[in-house]
């Protein structure tokens, strides 16, 4: 099981957007994933159209297994489950590396509920807390949507210098150029220059704009089942692909 | 994951769903695929239907529904459970489907599948699935929804349960022995066991002929299985059904007056008695694996031809039996015994034919048991095997007593006593088997010592080799018979056999 946080410390890069159509792209390509909604502002379980428990207030949520096992929803698509919002993520770094023990009573709860996922996605709030830093320590790796502009391009440098102050894995740290129009010569001259200037910090795939993934909050539903031809959509696949080959 | 909801509802369920009120839930019908023929399978006493599953086949496969998940496999042509193709349909039949019955068409007709799924008020899923409505025709329809909640959304699905099982266009949710029945055009007691309605002051006379009634109708509709050679339960519940008439007209003593018990002990008698050598032989086919087990190698090759022997035998009974059935002697014959006890003013009846019921029962009953630990208390280890026999047979009288009556009494109380009784006549009927086994087998091989068939010497070796090995089984169910009985002579099966069959104003004994 990987762990995959999706995560920014700006606001509106489509992040919750990203997280939902990339956990939709790899159920769709097969994977067993459970899409964890930690951001109270993102809400991604909202594009899913699960309501958010009132029982995941609670403290003690992470460290009951049971709790844990029976807030988890299905979504309406194959392989892909959801931990709806709503939560004080305390202990969510303990919680997390029990997932991945696979001697851990939740490892083992996990399965016994038939939900052994292959890929566990965090929908991270945008700040740098107590809790992102627990996901960057737990996660195999951190995706990171960045919009081709200047202002992107210093806080990715600000993510990476938190890394290297606090001894972090910055190999975790995956890149991806999201929101990309392809007129603007801003974007194409930033993607060349923070190609060449972060090598493999970031992956090949850019995801252009499309008015299709802002109409996701009308359908309430990820952008490849409404708009299946969108590029967009197309964008989000490789991408899957990409990660799945660098995990 | 999550359990499945199936139930069946006689009657076209897509009507029903738009009067269903499940507060924020909703229904949501799919548009459906064509309508498909579609065949039931199961065996002819519904075996499948009463473990609460519908088996259906269509172009695309061997459905089973109605379990904790839809299971599905190639499709195959119905037979016995063992040859028919290893799948996961097969392997959970394993489990339900005698061995010694094989699956057949039931009934058919036109199906149609339609997506289903039950939505909340943000059009969220919370259970999906598949809703099969199976009409065979004559406004024999049957719906079965069968929905699973998606992770975490258990709660719906006994909501919608609960809602579906409230209206359901106006009627009850059925069982699946029902909506099997509703498919099949049969009446839902039939297909199962046989029950009949029996008050505690009705006339014995009127208990009796019940009884033969229903257990003819039981026998009559085995007729079509025996001569099809479908399998060899037919004939074996054909026997079932006609042994119980007689136990009727023997055990009911006084109720028909001993003229007419005599003519219909001789009626029956002799139809019974056209179908023995045939069961015989089946009940050999049916062990011959287990005989061939029993035996050292080397008398396996002489038992498998004594086998081959049996098989031609048996298909020469068979038809011997169904030219009889097929004739019109036995039509005519059975058509006079069904009208004597539809109108039953030409039976003649006995002293006792105007007793209550329950009186009537629990004499005959108390008697008989009582008869049973007389014969059984004196048997030791050193008792001749005769009566042992007779024990047996008593047990067996005991048993149709009880099972004739088990309605008067309260049908769970008698079930565990009969099961107390089982126990002890599966020992006994063991040993009687071993012993009449060994009887038939040395007849066959006296038979065989004048013929001058090259195989004689072989079979005949065979033969000794099986009835040694036959007489051994036959002691060791012998030196069980007093622990047996001890078992079920224990001091609450008496005060349970005394406090619902003892006559009132009997003296304490």
């Amino acid at each position: 099981m990987k762990i995959v946080a999706c995560y920014s410390n700006k606001g509106g890069v489509g992040k919750t957007a990203s997280a939902v159509n990339i956990a939709y792209g790899l159920a769709k390509s097969g994977q067993r994933v459970l899409l964890c909604d930690l951001d109270p502002q993102g809400a991604s379980g909202f594009y899913f159209r699960v309501k958010p428990s009132k029982k995941l207030t609670d403290e003690r949520f992470f460290t009951d297994v049971k709790r844990f096992t029976s807030a988890i929803r299905g979504s309406d698509f194959d392989n892909l489950d959801i931990l709806p919002a709503n939560m004080t993520f305390r202990d969510f770094d303990v919680f997390l590396s029990r997932m991945k023990n696979s001697r851990s009573r939740l490892k083992k709860a996990l399965k016994s509920v038939d939900s052994d996922y292959d890929v566990v996605l965090l929908d991270c709030p945008p700040n740098i807390s107590t809790l992102s830093e627990n996901v960057f320590k737990s996660a195999d790796a951190i995706l990171v949507p960045v919009i081709p502009t200047t202002l992107s391009e210093r806080t990715f440098e600000q993510l990476l210098a938190f890394f290297e102050e606090n001894g972090l894995p910055k190999k975790k740290i995956l890149g991806f150029f999201s929101m990309v129009q392809g007129t603007k010569k801003l974007h194409s001259e930033t993607i060349a220059g923070m190609r060449k200037q972060y090598g493999k910090r970031l992956l090949d795939v850019a995801v252009p704009f499309s008015s299709e993934v802002e109409k996701m909050g009308v359908h309430r539903a990820p952008v490849g089942t409404f708009a299946r031809n969108n590029a967009a959509v197309k964008g989000y696949d490789l991408l899957c692909k990409e990660l799945l080959e660098r995990l | 994951m999550s359990e499945m909801l199936t139930f069946a509802s006689g009657g076209d369920l897509r009507t029903a769903f738009g009067g269903v009120d499940l507060g924020k839930l909703s229904f949501s019908l799919e548009e459906g695929d064509a309508t498909v023929p579609f065949a039931l399978l199961d065996t002819f006493d519904a075996q499948i239907a009463a473990a609460g599953l519908l088996l259906v086949q269509t172009g695309d496969g061997l459905h089973l529904l109605g379990g904790g998940a839809a299971l599905r496999q190639d499709c195959a042509e119905p037979d016995f459970i063992a040859n028919m193709p290893v799948g996961p349909v097969t392997k959970m039949l394993a489990g339900i489907v005698s061995p010694l019955r094989t699956l057949m068409t039931v009934a058919e007709g036109s199906l149609a599948r339609q997506g289903l799924r039950v939505l909340d008020d943000y059009q969220k899923t919370h259970l999906r699935g598949t809703l099969w409505v199976l009409d065979a025709g004559k406004g024999r329809v049957v719906s079965l929804p069968a929905l699973t909640a998606l992770r975490g959304y258990d709660k719906s699905l006994s909501k919608v349960t609960a809602k579906l099982g409230a209206k359901a266009d106006g009627r009850k949710l059925g069982s699946m022995l029902e909506a099997s029945a509703l498919l099949r055009g049969e009446d839902p007691a039939l297909i199962g066991k046989t029950r009949i309605v029996m008050t505690p002051d009705e006339k014995a006379f009127k208990a009796a002929n019940d009884i033969i009634r229903a257990q003819l109708v039981a026998a009559r509709r085995q007729e079509d299985g025996i001569i099809a050679d479908i399998d060899s339960e037919f004939l074996h519940e054909y026997r079932v059904a006609l042994r119980r008439v007689r136990s009727v007209i023997s055990l009911f003593k006084g109720v028909y007056d001993d003229k007419q018990t005599a003519d219909l002990k001789a009626r029956f008698g002799a139809i019974m008695a056209r179908t023995g050598r045939l069961r015989d032989l089946d009940v050999y086919l049916i062990e011959r694996d287990r005989y061939l087990a029993l035996v050292p190698a080397r008398f396996r090759p002489g038992i498998g031809k004594l086998f081959d022997m049996f098989a031609a035998q048996r298909d020469v009974e068979h038809a011997k039996l169904t030219a009889y059935l097929d004739g019109k002697a036995y039509e005519k014959e059975v058509a006079k015994l069904e009208k004597l006890f539809d109108k039953t003013r030409h039976l003649s009846k006995g002293p006792e034919a105007g007793r209550h019921a329950l009186d009537f029962a629990k004499a005959l009953i108390w008697k008989r048991y009582r008869k049973v630990c007389k014969i059984a208390r004196a048997i030791d280890d050193t008792t001749p095997d005769e009566q042992v026999h007779e024990l047996r047979i008593e047990c067996k009288k005991l048993r149709y007593l009880m099972e004739f009556f088990a309605p008067l009494f309260g049908d769970n109380e008698v079930k565990s006593l009969i099961k107390a009784l089982k126990k002890l006549q599966d020992n006994l009927g063991n040993f009687n088997d071993y012993s009449v086994q060994q009887a038939a087998l040395q007849e066959q091989a006296d038979a065989l010592a004048g013929s001058a068939e090259p195989d004689t010497v072989e079979i005949a070796t065979g033969i000794g080799g099986l009835v040694t090995v036959l007489h051994n089984k036959q002691l060791e169910e012998r030196s069980r018979v007093t622990a047996s009985f001890a078992a079920f002579d224990s001091e609450d099966t008496q005060a349970r056999f005394r406090a619902l069959f003892k006559p009132e104003g009997e003296a304490k004994k």
